[in-house]
């Protein structure tokens, strides 16, 4: 089979100059806060690099991850993704149905052995022999089993891929597995979020191919540039928890003036995740900037933390951990503010042994 | 004009940004090769810091438009040398803006892969008009 051409001779067949990759790799790199010197050496690389096969397999989700990631706002620059890509199998976006669908996959697997990247979506279901979802008559588990065998590398997407998520929650019916507990022998990227960010994936596909290798990790396999600081780390309302200034309810004057929505619950101090950098609907806004608390989607067992109004410090399971992150963040008010979390629980923990 | 003299204490962290762009710009003095960029983006600005900056820099005489990926616009400031470069998307929303301090920002020049294509395109055009006369 002949090679594909490289990146740089595919856009320009579209009438694309090298200044799209130029342009391209720039926003990319301020996504990643790498620093605008590696742009030249990314587009460079990027311009070089092969159209890479990607397979996409949806299990147990609700194919928000693919909506995020298709119905980006910067049509024209977020789209290219799609032209350094060959999206091989997409049960939901491809034309093909049925055995034609499933030929396409075996297809690619076959074309590109060794070299394709396996994206996944939703939890695989594991119970009961893993009746509880199935494709083209195969589990979930036998056709991830399949698809894994000759791949390069696997990028679970999503809370649900990435750690289980919302099919895992309490009661956990189907028995729902993240991927990484069931992919061996092969580099497994997380990209956690309900829905991730799209430049997250982008992103971390983009680096991939203009640089040859895996982005630098963490130890929850979630890539550094896009998870390597909380939101309360880069939120701009940071500075209100710091003076302790927190809005008590969403409608009070607190509220009103922007304060710290720490006390309403939210979950930016113990979330990882670019949101309040490279925020939503083409960077109009995130959660926070909107009025309300971070809900720390991108965080394993994010759905069972205690509830998403309930304040960080008062919730039960991540309490001691929560509560020094918390107070070492802020100075004697903020810590304050901990310590009355830390009072609640007390009281609550009171409450619960009287009853 | 001396862009330090004229520091305002209110400048905050765009003033801190204008020093480097000063700073990067004694450099291309010195070295004409130098491309050096500031990305906005990623600094915490509000949008008052940036007017301040934006206004400070001013206008030059360079004004390139680029529609690629979206449309793009590189401005000359008021300071040779030094560019504000503004990507933005399909809406028209700043997707990215930096400060490039170079002789000319690498996103104006021609890629040597795109000119060697152009070469060759054209070649073949001018080919096939003197086919056409011959014939």
């Amino acid at each position: 089979m002949a090679e594909p051409p490289t990146l740089g001779d595919a856009l320009r067949a579209r009438g694309l100059s090298r200044r799209a990759l130029l342009k391209y790799a720039g926003w990319m790199a301020s996504l990643m806060a790498l620093p605008p010197s590696v742009v030249p050496a990314m587009a460079e690389g990027l311009a070089k690099a092969r159209r890479q096969a990607v397979i996409w397999l949806s299990f147990q989700e609700c194919t928000g991850c693919t909506e995020s990631l298709t119905r980006s706002f910067s049509p024209s620059l977020e789209d290219l993704i799609f032209d350094f890509i060959s999206l091989d199998y997409h049960h939901t976006l491809q034309a093909a149905s049925g055995e034609a669908a499933e030929a396409a996959r075996h297809q690619s697997m076959r074309d590109n052995k060794g070299k394709y990247i396996v994206v996944v979506d939703g939890s695989v279901p594991t119970a009961d022999g893993g009746v509880y979802s199935t494709i083209a008559g195969q589990t979930n588990l036998a056709i991830l089993a399949e698809t894994v065998a000759d791949a390069a590398a696997v990028v679970a997407v999503g809370t649900c891929a990435a750690f289980g998520g919302l099919p895992q929650a309490r009661p956990d019916p189907t028995g729902a597995v993240a991927i990484d507990k069931l992919v061996v022998g092969k580099p497994v990227i997380n990209i956690p979020g309900c829905p991730p960010l799209p430049q997250a994936m982008a992103g971390t596909l983009t680096q991939i191919l203009a640089f040859g290798k895996l982005p630098e990790l963490d130890e929850l396999r979630r890539p550094r540039a896009f998870f390597g600081e909380t939101i309360h780390d880069r939120c701009y309302r940071r500075p209100f928890y710091k003076r302790g200034q927190f809005a008590k309810t969403f409608d009070d004057a607190g509220a009103r003036k922007g304060w710290c929505l720490y006390e309403l619950g939210c979950k930016g101090p113990v979330t990882y995740n670019a949101c309040a950098t490279a925020k939503w609907n083409g960077g109009v806004s995130f959660p926070i900037q909107s009025g309300h608390g971070c809900i720390g989607c991108s965080e394993p067992g994010f759905w069972d933390m205690g509830g998403l109004y309930r304040p960080l410090a008062s919730s039960t399971r991540p309490l001691k951990r929560v509560v020094p992150i918390a107070a070492a963040g802020g100075v004697a008010l903020g810590a304050g503010a901990a310590l009355l979390a830390r009072r609640r629980l007390a009281d609550t923990s009171n409450t619960q042994e009287e009853t | 004009m001396d862009p330090l003299s004229d520091l305002q204490p209110t400048a905050g962290r765009a003033g801190a940004v204008l020093l480097e762009v000063a700073t990067a710009l004694e450099g291309l003095s010195r070295d004409q090769q130098m491309q050096y960029t500031i990305d906005l983006h990623s600094l915490p600005m509000d949008d008052d810091e940036r007017a301040w900056l934006r206004a400070r820099l001013g206008s030059g005489e360079v004004r390139a438009a680029l529609d690629v990926a979206g449309h793009s616009t590189v401005d000359e400031t008021g300071f040779a040398g030094v560019w504000w470069v503004r990507h933005g998307d399909a809406e028209g929303r700043a997707g990215l803006e930096q400060i490039v301090v170079a002789r000319v920002p690498a996103l104006l020049l021609a890629h040597p892969d795109d000119v060697a294509d152009a070469a060759g395109r054209l070649a073949a055009a001018v080919d096939e008009m003197v086919e056409n006369l011959d014939g």
